[in-house]
């Protein structure tokens, strides 16, 4: 009996439960708009018996969220209950139903179409157009909202976001040209040919005159060392001829290359550019050929092993293992011997001062404890009399930095608290002889004039003045600063340098590179020793799985070399990528690339010579170490967080371990130990 | 005998509520649920936030849905931009996560709109305005945003749930949102016109009255007024159309006539009151007496100070109050490399009780749920 209450009164209940449920209902479903078109939608809820109820209050929404929105998709007219219709594409929108303090809500989908198309420009890359080659298309089109969108089929990803749904199709006039399955355009005889092409019910043609193919012999030569090794770029030279062996000009001659890996288990790997540059990754045996049309030729290298491996030793170490340690810097103190000051992170405020001068014997020598949870960032002026340190986590939220006395390391001394512009957070600071330059809230950096550091004065700053502007770090180097701005990239900014006019009072901003990732984290610029080019090699951090609290944390990106030779056209040439591990910070000396890869250790690579491609591919890696220790802040977990070179020895900070000192020997690498040879 | 059966019942029933309290640690980027029971507060699980590593992410404001089921967090510090974090309180993991402005801060979810609202501090930015966000939480999203005041922070509900309070710390305004109109009903000027220069003081988080000229060229500054009132939270009254704002420059607790919509009393506090809250029952108001390091709790009847309890570490921060009105949970921020703390403090006789270490510079805090054990 008891049991049978119970259960009337549970079926009761849910009855109830079941009867109130309600569902939006809104003609938003499936909705498809005109661009600029106002709709006001009708929305209502029911109930599972049918019964449709009013709402109080309807609110709409773009499901991506207020931020991404900004005007760009919809727009929402709340007081009168409208959307407008922004950004071609498919959408969901949020209907909310509120009535009696209640709030049900439905994602629709809403397509904004495509403005119709109303002009269509085929364009060809190339003047002149010859038999047995392919004709790299590319649309220009105008819609009816005269917005222009370039469409190169040639990069279909681009043509699938905004074509995908539309009609395409393209033939010929004649059999001049043959129209493969995949829309490439060959032209197989002399003469002329009209391609037609209908986009969207819109056609367009254009006329093409082929000549025949004059190309019957190329010769081909290439400008390489004596013995080719992987990393070794190598530019191909072709000419082509025709028949009566004339040079004929005007042509572009196609690069390619097969190869066939040393290691059986292994496969060729390499790059070539449409300029001529081969560079091979693995040794092997590489064909390398230029063609045009179907007339070829060919040279067949071999790549063999780089061979820069060195024996690289961990000589000394400065123990921090009851905090995180951050950012760390090597000086020359006015005494003439060697010091050191490192950060510590999400800790008590410490900064530790070392006494390196023997490296296999370093010595912690003082220290400063500031009002701040994280020092993150710790520089030295080049005469060695003052340091700076960043604060972050302030108890009063005056961050700023904290400018000390280190003429003597063993007694250094607080002179300056400076939190003007800065209480948000000094993350990195750079000292540039008179100037210091601080990050601030990680959105801009200030430049103080330090020439008498009791008293530091503004002098200057610098933004990018755009809504969401970020930095993480800036470096200055011959008068210009690099900051590395996340999804903005590097900006290079004329402090001194002269190049735009610049100075510290009015920083003048003159390159910029961006790449996909937006993860651009740290900026280091380099001038090649052995070839002259200047590059900027800007590098990720990414933590692609976020906090692991229990363990090691899993580390990604890698540093990205940025030709910028000539500033006004940068171009991404090569990478350094350590499979598995991350980047952070870094240092270049004599064209050699100290870098701290967090997981992955301290990493010492050959960066000489042209530099193309896929860097630890080719073997360019010189050597490493891991730096977790047993009596590790968190134990044997290395976490480098950056290196420098100082007077021939790799210093490096550890987040679990403190500082510590490795030595790159002479020596090849000792494989005595090693079980590479298994009978 | 019967009697005696009662009252061990009745005493038994009352010695054996457990309390569970979430609180945000600003520089250790961690959330610790904490449990009081037995006259004890203990950390249940320390909760590790953020993205980054080796980057201070800022977890500020905390606050726990109606619902009891979710827990939402406003991480400070992106790039720019901070994040909102929904997480499940059964888990204790993310459940999604939308991005908000600069620097969001406090918030809370409205029983009526269902809808969470977060200003966005930017503590440490321009003096301009700033906005609130209004995010559906059940898809985390960002709906709009509203524009109010500068350096906004305190967000609460009234009890009905129609209107959301804030007030914008350097521009000294006190902002009434319509919850579902989603714009700014009222603003009410906080300045008391008849204050002296000299009660002006340095304040948390903004520039030190040394890097300031003179009076004059600080009010004309960016063509924003700076307040002098600087106030930090405001509270509804859960019973009365009263609502209690904290003024962290003139050390003053401000009382604001809804209805009127007009300064209806101001009282002094000690120095730097920052967070306030008004026990369920009506009858308290609990404020964080910051730059002393203390709390205070006074009789909203009267408006007599009840008991000032010296907090056991400095820079008190916020407040949480258990739905019984019996006890507060007092987040207190440490210094340095200290730890964070939360206090417990009696309502009933004004005393501390208990203590607990957290995560350095515990700020944001939430009460949870009491249950029966």
């Amino acid at each position: 009996m008891k049991n049978n209450i119970l259960l009337l009164i549970f079926i009761s209940f849910s009855t109830l439960l079941f009867s109130q449920e309600k569902s939006v209902i809104s003609d938003l479903d499936e909705l498809k708009l005109d661009i600029g078109q106002i709709y006001k939608p009708t929305t209502y809820s029911v109930d599972n018996q049918g019964k449709k109820y009013d709402c109080e209050r309807v609110y709409y929404y773009y499901k991506k969220g207020a931020f991404s929105m900004t005007g760009k998709v919809m727009e929402f007219n709340r007081a009168n209950g409208t959307i407008k219709a922004v950004e071609p594409g498919y959408h969901e929108v949020v209907a909310i139903c509120y009535g009696s303090g209640k709030s049900i809500r439905r994602t629709f989908n809403v397509t904004i179409n495509y403005p119709k198309v109303k002009s269509i420009d085929i364009i060809t890359e190339n003047e002149s157009i010859y038999t047995d080659t392919y004709i790299p298309l590319s649309y220009k089109i105008t819609d009816q909202m005269d917005v222009v969108r370039d469409i190169d089929y040639w990069k279909s990803d681009n043509a699938e976001r905004y074509f995908s749904n539309l009609e395409f199709s393209i033939n010929s006039s004649n059999d001049k040209l043959n129209i493969d399955d995949s829309n490439n355009v060959l032209a197989v005889k002399a003469g002329s040919a009209t391609i037609n092409v209908v986009f969207d019910g819109v056609k367009s043609s254009k006329t093409i005159n082929i000549k025949k193919n004059p190309v019957t012999n190329i010769n081909l030569s290439l400008q390489k060392p004596e013995k080719v090794r992987t990393g070794d770029v190598i530019n191909l030279k072709a000419d082509a001829y025709d028949k009566r062996g004339n040079l004929i000009s005007n042509i572009k001659l196609k690069y390619s290359f097969t190869g066939k890996s040393f290691d059986k288990s292994n496969s060729a790997s390499g790059l070539i550019l449409q300029d001529g540059r081969f560079v091979g990754d693995v040794p092997g045996k590489y064909i390398l050929t230029a063609s045009f049309g179907n007339t070829s030729k060919s040279k067949i290298i071999n790549v063999f092993q780089r061979k820069v491996q060195r024996e690289v030793k961990k000589i000394g170490a400065g123990s921090v293992n009851d905090k995180h340690t951050s950012d760390f810097w090597v000086f020359e103190g006015v005494d003439k011997r060697d010091y050191a000051v490192t950060g510590t992170w999400g800790a008590d405020g410490t900064a530790y001062f070392w006494d390196v001068t023997n490296p296999s014997d370093i010595k912690k020598i003082d220290s400063v404890q500031v009002d701040a949870r994280t020092v993150n960032d710790v520089k030295v002026s080049p005469n060695g009399k003052i340091a700076i340190i960043s604060r972050e986590g302030a108890s009063n939220r005056k961050n700023g930095i904290i400018i000390i006395d280190v003429t003597n390391p063993y007694d250094v001394k607080i002179i300056k608290e400076y939190t003007k512009n800065l209480t948000g957070g000094v993350h990195n600071l750079f000292i540039d002889e008179k100037h210091v330059y601080a990050l601030s809230a990680g959105q801009k950096y200030y430049i103080l004039n330090i020439e008498d550091p009791t008293n530091p004065i503004e002098v200057g700053m610098f933004e990018l003045g755009k809504e969401g502007q970020a930095i993480h770090d800036v470096w200055v180097e011959d008068g210009i600063a690099y900051s590395s701005n996340w999804r903005d990239g590097v900006y290079l900014v004329d402090v001194g340098n002269g190049i735009a006019g610049g100075t510290p009072s009015n920083p003048v901003a003159f390159g910029n590179y961006t790449y996909d990732s937006g993860a651009n984290h740290a900026t280091f610029p380099f001038k090649s020793k052995s070839t002259g080019k200047f590059y900027a090699v800007m590098g990720d951090e990414i933590f692609p799985n976020g906090v692991n609290p229990n363990g090691t944390n899993e580390t990604a990106g890698f540093l990205h070399f940025v030709d910028f030779s000539d500033v006004k056209n940068p171009v991404e040439i090569a990478r350094y990528e350590l499979p598995g591990h991350g980047s952070h910070n870094y240092w270049i000396d004599n064209d050699i690339l100290y870098v701290g890869m967090y997981t992955g250790g301290v990493r010492i690579v050959d960066i000489s010579g042209d530099l193309l491609g896929d860097l630890y591919k080719q073997g360019r890696e010189i050597g490493y170490i891991l730096t977790g220790t047993a009596d590790g802040y968190i134990p044997n977990d290395t976490m480098v967080w950056g290196a420098q070179l100082y007077k021939g020895h790799v210093f490096y900070s550890d987040f679990n371990t403190g500082i510590g000192v490795a030595k790159v020997s002479d020596l090849k690498p000792n494989n005595s130990m090693t079980n590479q040879y298994v009978d | 005998m019967v009697r005696f059966i009662l009252f061990f019942l009745v005493s038994n029933f009352v010695f054996s509520q457990s309390y569970f309290v979430y609180v945000a640690s600003e520089s250790d980027d961690t959330v610790s649920l904490l449990k009081f029971e037995n006259n004890e507060i203990n950390e249940v699980e320390r909760i590790t936030v953020g993205t980054y590593p080796t980057e201070i992410e800022g977890p500020h404001g905390i606050t726990v849905d109606p619902n009891g089921k979710f827990w939402y967090l406003s991480l400070a510090h992106g790039n720019p931009f901070g994040k909102l974090v929904k997480y499940s309180t059964e888990s204790n993991e993310v459940v999604d996560e939308t991005t908000l402005g600069l620097f969001p801060a406090s918030m809370q979810v409205s029983t009526t709109t269902g809808f969470l609202y977060c200003v966005n501090f930017n503590l440490h930015g321009s003096m301009k305005p700033s906005t609130v966000s209004v995010v559906d939480p059940v898809t985390m999203t960002e709906i709009t945003t509203i524009t109010t005041g500068s350096m906004p922070h305190g967000s609460r509900i009234s009890p009905d749930g129609l209107f959301q309070y804030s007030v914008a710390m350097m521009s000294g305004e006190l902002f009434e949102i319509d919850a579902l109109g989603l714009e700014v009903n009222r603003t009410l000027d906080l300045e008391n016109k008849m204050m002296k220069n000299d009660g002006m003081k340095s304040m948390d988080g903004m520039k030190s009255m040394d890097e300031m000229k003179s009076m004059d060229e600080m009010k004309s500054m960016d063509g924003m007024k700076h307040s002098m009132v600087k106030p930090t939270w405001v509270i509804p009254h859960p019973k009365q159309n009263l609502a209690y704002v904290a003024g962290n420059g003139s050390d003053e607790v401000i009382e604001v006539d809804l209805d009127a919509w007009k300064v209806s009393d101001r009282f002094k506090t000690g120095k730097g009151p920052y967070n306030l809250e008004i026990s369920p029952d009506g009858k308290l108001l609990i404020g964080t007496i910051k730059s002393e390091g203390k709390t205070a709790i006074w009789n909203l009847d009267d408006k007599k100070l009840l008991g000032e309890i010296k907090n056991t570490t400095s820079v008190s921060h916020g407040i949480a109050i258990s739905s019984d009105s019996k006890y507060a949970f007092i987040s207190v921020e440490g210094i340095g490399g200290e730890p964070g703390i939360v206090d417990v403090i009696s309502l009933e006789n004004y005393q501390l009780i208990s203590s607990i270490e957290v995560g350095k510079q515990a700020g944001g805090i939430a009460f949870w749920k009491q249950d029966n054990l």
